[in-house]
């Protein structure tokens, strides 16, 4: 177990990188006071406030909602507000940003790739004709057995984790990627959405579904511990079925 | 819209590669082993068709040759992409089947012991002819 348990100084390693001054990234390292439940979120404040101004870094809830944290630390895909430096086995703390994407300064990356792919998957929900006469702002109704298929997808806080870990999109960079198919599939899922066959095309491409290796980096990323191997298999089953078998 | 390209992208993130975890490694035996079959295959076929159009004499040369316990240590290593490419070849399609998504890395290790097996069975098949030359 590290020292970092109870109080005590604890060292950061943070990559650094300002585009207009730097040719190359580096790291810094900083010694800072650790204290019983500080996370690493916490230690990046520490350093802002005390030692260094020009840290940037992102962040918004600071409770594992927003997924503007996700950092790469110690080797592990980790949102910074929920990972507690005592539990990072190690006596140095050393802060990534999301690999695989382009830094725009320190600890923030570019998302836009991530986000591309979002959009591209129509994320909102298109209701089936038959709930059309809800009246607007009133809730769709749906049971309970239907809800429940979508308890997985739903928890996904956007914060590009499994993104950044595939290496399909290490490769491919028109690939949809997991967190975009997982969406897809979150709304082929529910009983209200009437887009099916639209979702299903968009997604059954060479750069959609049929690009997944199914490497399950994605899964191993995921600090919420969602599946989207699990959605992209899914949505392929889906597909063939209609393909091979007509099915709706 | 702007997209920063793949090389940029990995001289910028150092620790890119370094989360690799029982599904990535899967992935890249898979594709190691697939591209070193397509290699070999190609190979095989060549030689023996040539060696076999220039006549009885140079085939069996050819055959003495590859008898020899460097390509019998080789043999091994080809039973060993074969067999491994196979079983997690089948792994993938219980994935498209819907089956195992959640114990992918059971399936993978079940792949390595049998891997592991073949190949300690081919190296005792094998090895008297490797040790008696």
């Amino acid at each position: 177990m590290s020292a970092n348990q109870s109080n005590g100084s604890i060292k950061f390693k943070v990559f650094r990188f300002d585009p207009d001054k730097d040719q190359q990234p580096y790291y810094d390292t900083f010694e800072l006071e650790s204290r019983p439940g500080m996370t690493v979120l916490e230690g990046l404040f520490d350093i802002l406030e005390r030692q260094d101004g020009s840290l940037a870094f992102r962040y918004s809830c600071r409770e594992a909602i927003c997924g503007s944290c996700a950092l790469y630390i110690n080797g592990a895909y980790r949102l910074a507000c929920q990972t507690q430096v005592s539990h990072i086995d190690s006596d140095e703390v050393v802060v990534n940003p999301l690999p695989a994407l382009q830094p725009v300064k320190d600890l923030v990356v570019d998302m836009t790739p991530f986000f591309e792919a979002y959009h591209a998957v129509d994320p909102y929900l298109q209701p089936a004709e038959d709930l059309k006469h809800v009246e607007e702002g009133k809730e769709y109704y749906q049971n309970p057995k239907d809800r429940k298929k979508l308890d997985m997808p739903v928890d996904c806080i956007l914060c590009g984790s499994c993104y950044s870990s595939c290496p399909t999109t290490w490769t491919h960079e028109d690939y949809l990627g997991p967190a975009a198919l997982l969406k897809a599939y979150r709304f082929v899922a529910d009983s209200r959405d009437d887009a099916t066959a639209d979702r299903l095309s968009t997604v059954s491409t060479e750069s959609g579904i049929w690009r997944c290796h199914t490497a399950y980096n994605c899964v191993e990323a995921c600090p919420k511990d969602l599946n989207p191997t699990f959605g992209i298999q899914q949505l392929k089953k889906q597909t063939v079925g209609k393909l091979l078998l007509g099915r709706k | 819209m702007y997209r920063p390209n793949n090389m940029e992208v990995f001289k910028n993130t150092p620790a890119w590669a370094t989360n690799w975890r029982t599904g990535m490694w899967a992935y890249v035996f898979h594709r190691i082993s697939g591209y070193a079959l397509v290699f070999y295959i190609f190979l095989h076929i060549s030689i023996i068709a040539t060696s076999a159009i220039m006549g009885p004499e140079t085939f069996d040369a050819v055959m003495e040759y590859l008898h020899s316990p460097l390509f019998l240590i080789l043999d091994i290593l080809l039973v060993a992409a074969v067999v491994y490419h196979g079983l997690n070849g089948i792994r993938l399609i219980l994935f498209d089947f819907g089956i195992g998504i959640y114990h992918q890395k059971q399936l993978f290790w079940a792949a390595i012991i049998l891997t592991v097996i073949a190949v300690v069975a081919a190296f005792v098949l094998v090895s008297p002819a490797i040790f008696g030359h």
